[in-house]
């Protein structure tokens, strides 16, 4: 249990490299796209695989679901943004309050990619002193600027502002996401591709919102 | 997903932020331009009731929602004090407005967001400034306590405020005085083990731990500021306005005596300890400095102003401070006068207009000179002559507070400060076109006005690949544009009060 302070110190923590190493992934990332994955393959077989009508987070929707897998694009998005590992725990207590305030919203494989970028891109800004722009975040997610600005405005509003996580909140969304059962560990190397796209098209062209 | 934490299951909190169209309001007249957009006093039009709307600038689209209006919601929310301005509500524009281009892309919170707070008649700078003010020690010890117990308040929740000075603290009519502008402020935690940024505060109100570079630190820095502003109040003007961080660290030590391992064990361990290293050893003679404030205050004061942060006394101890149990007490906020309000936005713009008037006036009237031999006395030809009274139009704001032009009479502070009055915003706000420090172009004024720069020394920039953004905007000093400029930090001390 991650009771206090010194606590802590002694048994690494879940934001904390598996490896001493700083170039290694934190085991957050591992564990929250197989928590994740397992969350949106469950929610794609209620949901015939799209967004139900009244789906809150239609914004988040994209045509197609993306190419990349979510553990690829977490560790994209950690690697080049260099944000804190508890951005991820964050970003994850973000989409859940979501889940919680709108029931029939559903993640899906169309929408969790946007909803992760989104998500961990807020948690940033407010956790990190130092944080990369928006700019830079919609390259690493491989959406547009714009509609990454939109898709953060939306994150903001359908979360009424609440973006304060306590550190009591904080310590229990990294216990819950502790006893998920952690997936076989994986040698990583993240791909050095330089541009992805989330997007439905390859071209530069914003995509299109579905009504 | 699995857990929820208690608070989620509060689902019925009314009314959702957002859900509400500015049109509720009636904008009545602008009082403020802030960093990251205008400020409106305004009319609830259901109630009636008289609010200030700060409007959310959107048009940094790299940027996206300002950090700083995140930061700032995020904690009001959770702020609930009375001397803690109130947030009210969000409320958002669906429809572009007169002054906004018409969305093109059906988005629709491009008309614009507000955020909507309680209506404060003055900030503390503001009302400091106002020709004549003279506070009375039970009036300081007044609005000193209330900004330790708001600052107590704000340090118990583990919030560090990083931008206290005169124009963030808001004053009622009826004397209560409240901290704003949380921009800059932040969660800590108490371990002080986080890095934060030491890009923070004013530079007049900056405390050394921070000019020394550290990334560590605590509700100290707070308390720094908060002691500037009490010395300011009892002083009648700055203590410290450095023009950069260089100047300024060396006007501290001048006071404070200069920073050693002995008074400061650590000192030399910050990161830009050697690059201010002092040129002589000077002892701190801040009593001997201020020997004309009264036993009570210098005790405080001395206790506020100390160079070693974990010595510096807090907030909640500031408070039990003799100064506060010893007659004359502090007065109650409602037995203050109640001044005309005034908004340093419609002053100064008002000011400006005279100032170009008068320009224009002697410019004209050397033409005229030159030409006519003057055979009409130029100060009555030349209608906003130089030597004219100040001008009826300058006096009307419809607060009908007093002019406050050029001539408006004996300032608080020596002539030249007084009347400049920081014309036209910062020193260092990228969006008025203005340099660093030096910047008022033509404008006589001397280099430390009435703004404090947060500094425009060229300290080491950004990170990689356009680098990083710090927590008041993209090149964390100066004006060199780029990044966040529209976010950078609000560096004046008089464009405030909503910034």
């Amino acid at each position: 249990m991650l009771t206090g302070g010194e606590a802590q110190h002694r048994q690494p923590r879940l934001t904390e490299p598996i490896i001493l190493d700083a170039t290694a992934t934190p085991r957050v990332l591992t564990i929250l796209s197989y928590v994740l994955e397992k969350l949106v393959s469950r929610n794609d077989r209620l949901s015939d695989g799209g967004g139900s009508a009244g789906n809150i987070l239609t914004a988040f929707h994209g045509v197609r679901s993306p190419a990349i897998s979510l553990e690829k694009y977490l560790e994209r998005i950690y690697k080049y943004t260099n944000c804190s590992p508890a951005c991820f725990v964050v970003g994850f207590v973000y989409i859940d309050r979501l889940v919680h305030k709108y029931p029939d919203s559903l993640v899906v494989s169309l929408n969790v990619h946007r909803l992760v970028v989104t998500s961990v891109m807020v948690a940033s800004k407010i956790l990190d002193d130092v944080h990369y722009n928006n700019a830079f975040y919609a390259r690493v997610g491989g959406v547009s600027n714009a509609e990454l600005n939109r898709l953060e405005i939306e994150l903001l509003f359908l979360l009424d502002f609440g973006v304060c996580v306590s550190s009591r909140v904080f310590e229990s969304y990294c216990q819950h996401l502790e006893n998920q059962s952690p997936p076989p560990i994986t040698l990583i190397s993240v791909d050095d591709v330089t541009d992805i796209s989330v997007e439905d098209t390859h071209n530069s062209s914003p995509p299109q919102l579905r009504a | 997903m699995a857990i929820a934490a208690p608070e989620q299951l509060n689902v019925s909190e009314l009314p959702a932020w957002g859900s509400r169209s500015v049109d509720c309001f009636e904008k009545l007249e602008q009082i403020g331009e802030g960093t990251y957009g205008q400020v409106y006093m305004a009319k609830e039009i259901d109630t009636g009731e008289i609010v200030a709307l700060k409007k959310i600038r959107m048009d940094n689209e790299r940027e996206g929602f300002p950090i700083t209006a995140i930061r700032e919601i995020k904690i009001l929310k959770k702020l609930h004090h009375e001397n803690v301005i109130k947030l009210k509500e969000i409320v958002t524009s669906t429809g572009p407005e007169k002054d906004e281009q018409p969305a093109p892309d059906g988005n629709k919170y491009r008309g614009g967001i507000y955020m909507v707070f309680e209506y404060m008649d003055h900030d503390l700078t503001g009302l400091a400034d106002r020709p004549g003010m003279r506070f009375s020690v039970p009036q300081i010890k007044c609005y000193m306590r209330q900004l330790l117990t708001g600052l107590h308040y704000c340090h118990v929740n583990q919030v560090l405020h990083r931008d206290i000075k005169g124009s963030n603290l808001l004053i009622d009519n009826e004397g209560n005085l409240k901290l704003a502008d949380f921009g800059l402020a932040r969660s800590f935690s108490s371990d002080h083990n986080a890095n934060l940024t030491n890009r923070v505060i004013t530079l007049w109100y900056r405390p050394p731990e921070l000019l020394l570079g550290t990334t560590k630190y605590g509700p100290a820095v707070d308390m720094w500021s908060v002691g500037c502003i009490f010395a300011e109040l009892l002083n009648g003007k700055p203590i410290f306005p450095g023009k950069d961080e260089a100047e300024q660290i060396h006007k501290i030590y001048d006071i404070c005596g200069s920073a050693t391992e002995e008074i400061w064990p650590g000192v030399s361990k910050l990161p830009w300890y050697n690059n201010f290293k002092p040129t002589r050893m000077v002892k701190r003679r801040l009593r001997e400095h201020f020997r004309h404030f009264d036993r009570h205050a210098l005790d405080l004061l001395d206790r506020m102003l100390i160079l070693d942060p974990s010595h510096r006394i807090a907030a909640k101890d500031a408070l039990d401070a003799e100064y506060f149990w010893t007659d004359p007490l502090p007065c109650d906020p409602k037995s203050l006068p109640k001044y005309e309000a005034s908004h340093e936005f419609q002053t100064k713009k008002k000011r400006q207009q005279q100032r170009q008037l008068d320009e224009n006036a002697k410019r004209q009237k050397l033409q005229h000179q030159q030409q006519q031999h003057s055979r009409v006395p130029p100060a009555q030809q030349m209608r906003p002559g130089p030597n004219a009274p100040a001008q009826p139009q300058a006096a009307g704001h419809h607060y009908g507070n007093k002019p406050r032009g050029p001539s408006g009479g004996p300032g608080r502070y020596p002539a030249a400060a007084a009347a400049a009055g920081n014309p036209s915003g910062s020193y260092n706000n990228p969006n008025r076109g203005q340099g660093a420090a030096a910047g008022y172009g033509s404008a006589p004024y001397p280099p430390q006005g009435r703004a404090p720069p947060y500094g425009s020394s060229g300290l080491p920039g950004a990170g990689p690949r356009g680098g990083p953004n710090y927590p008041h905007g993209g090149p964390p000093y100066g004006s060199s544009g780029g990044g966040r400029g529209s976010n950078v930090v609000p560096g004046n001390r008089n464009q405030q009060y909503w910034q």
